[in-house]
């Protein structure tokens, strides 16, 4: 019992223990497509200047980010600037200025607009706007009888086709339907006018133009860099880098970019090395892509479920022994156990940053309930006579707990530490969310590209690891069983 | 007149509201054999715990070779008592020799002294050496009960406590076993303190019987004394009843 327990201990030095090697500079992105590419950009243009980058990528939403920028997780993100002003600072009419000094309150900076907006905009079939003359949004008035089909949330929202069609004056009726079928919807004519956002791959692959919003009815979304202020000091090539960047890329071009990774499947690395002039790194295959994450994911599974262990364990052993204070900790890590798991995540953010450490402290929090219950089961299910003749015999409390009352609860307990990893394998899926890596990042990847494959290559390997799991704590647990034990059971 | 190594004084034990033990007086004579026996009930396995710490009087006091026994004087004195309990109480995860040495290493005996011991006492018990090595699942009744002596026995203690040891086991081994007992007992000298519900084992047993019924000690002394002298007709009622094989002629 105590040699498996030195043996996690062992384990767990020798996961943590390597220390990181010195980075330059990290950047973030948000989850999807178009930050990813951005993210990547910024990595080759850093490797074309000779700073070496690490990229975090799809840590989550706006406020993931945002939070991981001012704790100094990450150094710089791309971000929008409709976004940082209403979202973020909450003041949506700032000037430049004023954003500018509010960043530098929290230690951050901005960059000029990286030469793009991606905002709310109409679009239309090349052929049939220049058929019509139409290039703008006023344009629009002058042909009544132009179907609209616009996207259900658009068509709702107040800054949306309510707000547009006053500020514009559109005569025309506009039914709703689903974003992705809108475009098969312009292709067959079925609809002449649909929302888009102005850098959606799909814009030049269907062969579409972005109406030009004359009254600057949309909000500014220009697409920046921000930045934490210190890389001044710790890293300034790579401020450099970003500086670079700015009015470098025009919405055409996004879109190109956009449609290169969604439409034809190309790495964003690649993608963002073309774009920047350098040489993509080696995209890594399959199969070695495969054994990294499952040595991401075993890293959260393992030492999670080893912190859990020496803390779920010893918890355990109190609730058996003061049922009254037990009653109030298996109550408690039962209320953890039935928090929504990709809250907990989140929660984690603020306590521990993003990346691998939040993840293992929610799956930690998860795995301590299975645990304590079950090592608090398996010694209060010792039939009393037993824990009788062990006190009488004069055996000290510390003889009694691991010669006697831990190893006729083994079976029991071990059943516990097995429903935590299952589960932690399942879970740690989601620790891709925080920039944790492992079995969950191409299964979010494969969902934001729409890409089945790429779901599997995370989900099947996640699926066996559960299975190979389960049987190992199974074998494990036969060959941990005392023979007496189970000669007991089979008589 | 033997000195008394137990002494209960004014015991009394409470078990939600109904006394399990009321305001008991007792001695138990060194060296001797005294069997506790009464009906279902009456509190003599009460009383038998409350010797070795496994309960505790919620009134007066136990004594234990003139030390009040106490919690932490506990561990020292339950290592000069020697405890089995019906089937023998062993663990089922340890073998034998397991079972029987696990106190012994864990106060630092030497492999050699504890090999010796379990030699000794395995011949004192009629326990075939062969079983040392097997597991509880694997033993027999009859040979479980001689595990449980043979671990109480390990440390030699100067006292032995037996409750209802024989009580699980077919007629012919609980008779051989009898016999064994009351020889051993005599042979080693040490005071043993029994639970019985059976009046013609105790008689077999014991020098002394202690006879309870709802939870007060009704007559102490030896069968002879209870039979001929009975302090009330309830020690004469549970005295006599036994059938026999003229019964039934």
């Amino acid at each position: 019992m105590r040699r498996v327990l030195w043996g996690w201990v062992l384990l767990l030095t020798a996961l943590v223990g390597p220390a990181r090697a010195a980075e330059q500079a990290t950047v973030g992105s948000k989850n999807f497509t178009e930050a990813v590419i951005l993210g990547e950009i910024a990595v080759a243009q850093g490797r074309k200047a000779g700073v070496e980058v690490t990229h975090k990528r799809q840590l989550g939403g706006t406020r993931i980010l945002w939070r991981a920028l001012e704790e100094g997780d990450i150094d710089a993100y791309a971000e929008y600037t409709g976004t940082l002003k209403q979202e973020l600072l909450q003041q949506p009419d700032a000037s430049d200025a004023q954003v500018a000094a509010a960043l530098a309150r929290r230690g951050l900076g901005i960059t000029r607009s990286l030469g793009f907006q991606n905002t709310y905009a109409f679009g239309m079939r090349q052929t049939r706007a220049q058929a019509l003359g139409i290039r703008t949004l006023s344009d629009l008035t002058a042909h009544p009888s132009l179907k609209l089909g616009l996207s259900n949330e658009f068509l709702q929202r107040a800054d949306g086709w309510p707000g547009v069609r006053k500020a514009y004056g559109l005569p025309q009726q506009a039914n709703g339907l689903d974003h992705d079928l809108a475009y098969r919807a312009l292709q067959s004519g079925a609809i002449d006018v649909t929302d888009l956002y102005s850098t959606d791959a799909e814009i030049p692959y269907y062969h579409l133009v972005v109406l030009d919003d004359d009254r600057h009815f949309f909000p500014d979304y220009q697409a920046v860099f921000l930045y934490r202020l210190d890389l001044a000091q710790r890293a300034p090539e790579f401020l450099q880098v970003l500086k670079k960047l700015q009015g470098r890329i025009d919405a055409d071009t996004m879109r190109h970019l956009n449609a290169q990774v969604k439409l034809e499947h190309h790495g964003e690395a690649q993608v963002a090395a073309q774009f920047v002039g350098v040489t993509a790194p080696q995209g890594s295959g399959r199969a070695a892509r495969i054994l990294r994450r499952t040595g991401e994911h075993l890293a959260l599974v393992g030492i999670s479920l080893g912190c859990a262990l020496l803390v779920a364990l010893p918890l355990g052993v109190f609730a058996a022994r003061r049922p009254r204070l037990g009653q109030i900790v298996l109550s408690l890590t039962g209320v953890l156990q039935t928090l929504p798991s990709l809250a907990v995540f989140v929660f984690m953010i603020p306590l521990f940053g993003i990346g691998a450490r939040p993840a293992i402290a929610a799956l930690f929090l998860y795995s301590l309930l299975p645990i304590v219950r079950n090592t608090h089961a398996g010694l209060t299910g010792i039939p009393r006579d037993l824990r009788e003749t062990a006190a009488a015999l004069g055996l000290p409390p510390r003889t009694r707990l691991w010669r006697v009352e831990l190893p006729l609860a083994l079976r029991t307990l071990l059943a516990g530490v097995k429903t935590a990893a299952v589960i932690n394998v399942g879970t740690a899926t989601l620790g891709a969310l925080i920039g944790a890596g492992g079995y969950g990042q191409p299964i979010l990847t494969g969902i934001r590209l729409d890409n089945l494959g790429m779901i599997l290559e995370g989900a099947v390997p996640a699926a066996v690891l559960a299975l190979v799991v389960q049987g190992g704590f199974e074998v494990f647990e036969r060959v941990m069983t005392p023979r007496g034990l189970r000669l007991a059971a089979r008589a | 007149m033997p000195m008394s190594i137990f002494s209960l004084q004014r015991v009394t034990r409470r078990y939600g509201s109904a006394e399990a033990l009321d305001a008991v007086d007792l001695e138990i004579d060194q060296g001797r054999t005294t069997a506790l026996i009464g009906p279902s009930g009456a509190g003599k396995s009460s009383v038998l715990r409350m010797l070795i710490g496994l309960e505790w009087p919620d009134a007066g006091e136990v004594r234990f070779d003139g030390q009040p026994l106490e919690r932490d004087t506990l561990l020292a004195q339950r290592r000069r008592i020697g405890y089995v309990i019906q089937e023998g109480g062993l663990f089922p995860h340890l073998s034998v020799r397991d079972n029987a040495a696990l106190l012994a290493r864990t106060l630092g005996w030497s492999k050699d002294r504890i090999a010796q011991r379990l030699e000794e006492l395995a011949a004192l018990c009629q326990l075939p050496p062969d079983l040392l090595a097997r597991f509880p699942a694997e033993l027999s009744g009859g040979q479980r009960q001689r595990v449980g002596l043979v671990r109480a026995l390990m440390l030699d203690p100067p006292v032995l406590l037996l409750d209802e040891p024989l009580g699980a086991l077919d007629p012919i081994v609980r008779h051989e076993l009898q016999t064994q007992m009351r020889t051993l007992f005599a042979q080693l000298g040490k005071t043993v303190v029994l639970v019985t519900h059976d009046v013609a084992e105790a008689a077999y047993l014991a020098d002394t019987l202690v006879l309870m019924r709802d939870g007060r000690v009704l007559q102490q002394g030896t069968a002879r004394d209870l039979v001929d002298t009975p302090v009330d007709e309830f020690v004469t009622a549970f005295m006599t009843a036994q059938r026999t094989l003229e019964d039934a002629a």
